[in-house]
């Protein structure tokens, strides 16, 4: 699912093997070149395994983009306690479904790159925390590391290089909050999936207390092809800083929905209505969100920019977990934003006030006026909660439900007014 | 402070002061006198900086940093009632707010709430949002402690305190996000000897003790610095009295002996103590009968007896009496030869709290065991084989003697009873001095490690009962000479000067907080 | 299972399963070793509560409050302790469900698409309201968060399998091929 529309304009290196059933067993990935990176890491020293990842640009694709050498960089070299390395498969931002493709098709690719990463931080034993919603993708999983074990690919000495490493498939149990790095570090240690407070930082004391790297699925997948062919081969894609590829997953109101790999440089408009084909047969986009709920909304004409980090930053979003959503004009956007804010009122740990009653109150307001109760004064009382709940919190969980508030009444307040005048709305049946 | 860390040097609201490195921006606004507001942060726990409270701006931050966890830096300029600082503590109130009951007239937390306090201090007082507030109940979490869940606020202190220094994660958190309230496992209550810190450390009415419950209001109550009697260990506490009733304990802060804890024990047993009939006169014998009398002709009457006394003088004393109040025993006993003196002590197992280890519920279930063996006194089982048979002077003092044997004390020449219940057989005194507990008078203890505290007058004493150290020196300045106390202190001083044990010690070296003494000798009395 | 048998193995198998038995032992046989082998993992017991709670769910289809105790038991832990981590998280079921736990996403790439449609009809045709058993104890219809396969909506989850691409007009179809 979700891979089956190809398009001769996307830049496959993470993907080209979706879809292959071939693909999946470790000995279908050997024939495709598989563990060929691994093989290499392992003969370098583990600083130049760092640094080449450093050098490629490579940025988190979780939805935080933070570049993903430099994370390793901060990483203990000197072995006093045991390092970690927690691989977040807890992929649940809306709208969002690479990891799982990742890890269905390809889990040796993911499994490869957790090994690399994992010998270049030093690290012996490393997690895949996968939600738990994902049984048949766990399965596969479970299988992957299971021939990887047999193989030689994980456990004592790893081709017979002396290096050591354990690998644990943990699933989750569902919790969106879970994916937060250190929800994920407290969910892991059999504990409630609250975010900490940073610092300390995961590299100082994260899984049980030890250094700890928590990347995301898709950026460890990126790394055996970035150890392979280099930091400059990794650069022929995408912007000086926002190198490479990444998988966006497009969803919603497009004639094409799926995951399609592109080059960062790649036109956001060309994405949304060249590859899935823009909305069905007579309708127009209303808005799309390009990178997960979390993010500001795009109008139409705001789609104009590349997809790099930096692009929809300047066109007043963020790229986030790549996950986009288009919605057309039978949107009602009311609705639209009130299920967004209903997630994160459902998903929010509890821990802050601001979030545990600022989530459940803008919900309650946006069903509210759904239905035709609202106010005039409800706008700027929900801008001002938004302004309250934002900045104010350990996790951004609090600020990513504000996002599609603020920014639907920034940019659709004509549907809100639809519904507060007169309990009507704009979308069109 | 240590010489070793380093300085660091902060502004906050235009202030300067030097802290040490590591200090949160909380306490180096303590020591300007700025107090932050806070919810979760409690400073025997661990900080989990998840209320939102304590925010406020520090330049170059991009946003808002919780002064709870947040260590300051050479430099930094924090503002605590800025613009923005000031809205975002409002609209944590507001937040918290929300669902609130605002039942204050039926809480017992009013007057001394925290979100009453920081509401009227933001000024958040008009609700913005009109959506029904969600209800929670009540419900049992001990067998005497009662949780609202509609007042909670999720600050946690509670479930921390049970964690962290209960060692028992017994209470928790159930539900997420706004779904969460405070739970001990399904259908359960809990029993921990220091569960009722739970209710002390909760900032609103959402915990509250059902033996308080709804017994006074908060400003109605006097807070009187004491120590608890109920053990040796001697927890630092304040008396909330009311109507010259005590009808809550409170710990105070002493990190050398209870740090901000006391155990469940103390708080019961002293609330109960002073209740029932009391000894409210003196009295002497008269052909036979106890006759009420003043005071100058008690005292009379025991200088009188003192003066023709032989056959020496022994003593049964309670481990719960004062210092001063031994003092003055082991000096009249002096006064007819000093022949002995013991006591008992009632026993329980220990309960030590393992966050704080230095305090226990103690074995010894009094206060004074120590004060007692460093008076001359001895700890014995059998305190009435100890004197039977006595010939001579027996005074007893505070020990109730409810046990005592048929025909105890018959063959003594002179039975002076100081006390403040009075027993069948303690009715077989020749004279009887009222004495007050000690929450109505000043005294000092000695805990069990040999620390000596002071506690100080809650309550009026019942009737014409007076201290010993004031009716007791009065009769040792008629025998031997010298002044009468004019004080606790002053009885003190004198007891220090005699007792190697205490000596340098004085009631403005012990202050509140206490001081320990040199290790105990019994008996050390010059005669 | 095989897999499951092997000691790198802590991962969940399908913790909801349509066979439950809800008064089996935790945890002999086969699940004794996958237990021990998951304690093997981690470098304290705490942290294999949630494969252990996933285990036990596995086995008896809900996490009741005696199951929280039991497991406590197992892993040192208190029994409040396991109930708040236990709360937390969505997948575990505090209370029975039906022999198929049938989780209709809503999240926001599905509800653009009509999965509140989707929804209803499951409600209408098991003749449930959301979150309750059917009478016969076959069927119990959630709503849940978002399922992370938004390109085919709706997205169904049935107990351990997931049907893609369910329209209302599907749903008849879906139920009847369950059994």
């Amino acid at each position: 699912m979700a891979y089956p529309y190809e398009h001769p304009r996307e830049s496959r290196m993470l993907s080209q093997y979706f879809g292959d059933q071939d693909a999946i067993g470790i000995d279908g990935w050997l024939e495709r070149g598989g563990y060929k990176a691994l093989d290499k890491a392992l003969g370098m020293a583990q600083d130049d395994v760092i640094q080449v990842v450093k050098d490629s640009g490579l940025r988190g694709r979780g939805g935080a983009g933070f570049p993903a050498g430099l994370k390793w960089s901060f990483m203990p070299k000197d072995g006093v306690v045991p390092n970690y390395l927690a691989c977040n498969a807890d992929e649940s931002e809306p709208g969002t479904f690479k990891d799982r493709e990742l890890m269905r098709w390809t889990p040796h690719q993911v499994i490869e790159g957790i090994i690399i990463c994992s010998y270049a931080i030093r690290a012996r034993h490393a997690y895949i925390y996968i939600r738990g919603e994902f049984v048949d993708i766990v399965r596969v999983l479970n299988r992957a590391v299971v021939e990887a074990y047999e193989r030689g690919y994980l456990g004592p000495s790893i081709l017979g290089s002396g290096y050591e490493l354990d690998l644990t498939v943990h699933t989750g149990a569902g919790a969106y909050i879970a994916g937060e790095e250190t929800g994920l570090l407290n969910s892991l240690e059999g504990r409630r999936a609250e975010p900490r407070v940073k610092p300390p930082f995961p590299a100082q004391r994260g899984a049980f207390g030890m250094p700890t790297t928590v990347n995301n699925v898709e950026t460890l997948a990126s790394v055996p092809h970035i150890v392979l062919n280099g930091a400059d081969w990794y650069r022929q894609w995408g912007t000086e800083k926002s190198p490479g590829t990444k998988l966006f997953s497009c969803c919603g109101h497009l004639q094409r929905p799926g995951n399609y790999e592109v080059a960062l440089d790649f036109n956001l408009k060309d994405l949304v209505y060249d590859l899935c084909g823009g909305p069905p047969e007579g309708r127009e986009l209303l808005g799309v969100i390009p990178g997960g709920s979390s993010v500001p909304i795009l109008t139409v004409d705001e789609l104009d920019c590349d997809v790099s980090y930096e692009g929809i930053e300047a066109a007043g979003s963020f790229q986030g977990s790549g996950g986009l959503i288009a919605m057309d004009d039978s949107t009602c956007m009311v609705r639209a934003v009130r299920r967004m804010v209903e997630f994160y009122a459902h998903e929010s740990c509890g821990q802050c006030t601001p979030c545990r009653e600022g989530t459940a109150w803008l919900a309650k307001i946006l069903r509210r006026i759904e239905r035709g109760e609202g106010r005039e004064e409800d706008i700027p009382l929900l801008l001002d909660i938004g302004a309250n709940m934002a900045g104010k919190t350990i996790c951004p969980l609090s600020d990513s439900a504000a996002v599609p508030v603020v920014s639907s009444i920034q940019k659709f307040e004509y549907e809100y007014m639809a519904h507060i005048r007169d309990g009507s709305c704009t979308a069109k049946r | 402070m240590d010489s070793e860390s380093k300085l660091v040097n902060i502004t906050i609201d235009g202030a300067e002061v030097a802290v040490p490195e590591g200090t949160t921006i909380l306490d180096a606004a303590a020591r300007l006198g700025i107090v932050i507001p806070r919810y979760c942060y409690h400073p025997g726990l661990s900080a989990p900086a998840q209320c939102r409270m304590c925010l406020v701006e520090v330049e170059g931050a991009p946003k808002p940093l919780p002064a709870c966890v947040q260590q300051v830096q050479d430099g930094m300029v924090v503002s605590t009632d800025c613009v923005e600082a000031r809205k975002a503590r409002r609209s944590v109130i507001e937040f918290l707010l929300l669902n609130h009951p605002l039942d204050c007239p039926i809480c017992d937390a009013a007057g001394q709430c925290m979100l009453q306090d920081y509401a009227y201090e933001t000024g958040q007082l008009r609700r913005r949002a009109v959506e029904p507030k969600v209800v929670l109940g009540r419900d049992h979490v001990t067998s005497e402690i009662v949780y609202f869940g509609d007042r909670c606020i999720l600050c946690t202190r509670c479930v921390r305190f049970m964690d962290e220094i209960a060692q028992e994660p017994v209470l928790q958190v159930v539900n997420r996000g706004h779904y969460g309230y405070i739970d001990t496992m399904t259908d359960e209550l809990f029993e921990h000897p220091f569960s009722m810190n739970i209710v002390d450390v909760c900032p609103v009415g959402a915990l509250v003790n059902e033996d308080f419950l709804f017994k006074a209001r908060s400003w109605d109550l006097d807070q009187t610095p004491s120590i608890c009697p109920a053990c040796s260990q001697g927890c630092n506490v304040a008396l909330g009295t009311k109507e010259n009733r005590v009808v809550r304990l409170k710990p105070r802060f002493n990190p050398e002996v209870n740090s901000y804890w006391m155990c469940d024990h103390g708080r019961r047993e002293v609330v109960r103590w002073g209740a029932g009939m009391r000894a409210e006169v003196p009295m002497v014998r008269e052909a036979d009968r106890l006759v009420p009398v003043d005071w100058s002709r008690a005292l009379d009457a025991v200088v009188e007896a003192l003066q023709g006394a032989a056959g020496g003088a022994k003593a049964i004393v309670d481990p719960g009496a004062s210092n001063e109040s031994l003092y003055i025993v082991r000096k009249l006993m002096d006064q007819a030869g000093f022949d002995g003196g013991g006591f008992r002590v009632p026993r329980g197992p220990q309960y030590v709290l393992k966050g704080f280890p230095k305090l226990a519920l103690r074995e010894d279930r009094a206060a004074n065991a120590r004060g007692a063996e460093a008076l001359g006194f001895e700890r014995v089982d059998d305190i009435y084989g100890a004197v039977s048979g006595h010939q001579g002077v027996l005074f007893v003092l505070e020990e109730r003697l409810e046990d005592a044997p048929a025909g105890f004390a018959d063959g003594c020449a002179l039975f002076i009873y100081i006390g403040s219940v009075l027993s069948p057989a303690a009715r077989r005194a020749h004279i009887v001095l009222p004495s007050p507990s000690f929450a109505e008078m000043d005294g000092t203890f000695t805990n069990f490690e040999g620390r000596v505290q002071r506690f100080t007058q809650a309550l009026l004493p019942p009737g014409l009962a007076r201290p010993l150290w004031m009716s007791g020196s009065a009769v040792l300045a008629r025998l031997a000479g010298g002044e009468p106390f004019s004080s606790a202190a002053a009885a003190f001083a004198a007891l220090a000067d005699e007792v190697g044990a205490y000596s340098g010690l004085s009631y403005e070296k012990i202050g509140l907080t206490g001081a320990v003494s040199a290790s105990a000798e019994s008996g050390a009395t010059a005669s | 299972m095989s897999d499951a048998m092997h000691p790198a193995i802590a991962g969940a198998q399908p913790s909801q399963r349509a066979e439950k038995n809800p008064d089996a032992p935790l945890f002999e046989g086969a699940y004794k070793e996958r237990f021990d082998h998951i304690l093997t993992r981690y470098p304290n017991k705490r942290a294999a509560l949630l494969p252990v709670l996933h285990m036990a769910q596995e086995i008896r289809g809900w996490i009741s409050p005696e199951t929280m105790s039991r497991v406590a038991e197992l892993l040192d832990l208190t029994p409040a302790y396991v109930r708040s981590v236990a709360s937390f998280y969505t997948m575990f079921a505090l209370r029975p469900v039906g022999k198929y736990l049938i989780q209709v996403c809503v999240g926001i790439g599905c509800d653009l698409c009509g999965a509140e449609g989707v929804a209803e009809r499951f409600l209408e045709l098991t003749k449930t309201r959301i979150g309750e058993t059917s009478a016969d104890g076959k069927y119990t219809v959630v709503e849940v968060e978002c399922l992370g396969a938004c390109a085919f909506p709706t997205v169904v989850q049935v107990n351990d399998k997931v049907y893609e691409g369910v329209k209302a007009e599907d749903v008849e179809a879906l139920l009847k091929e369950l059994d």
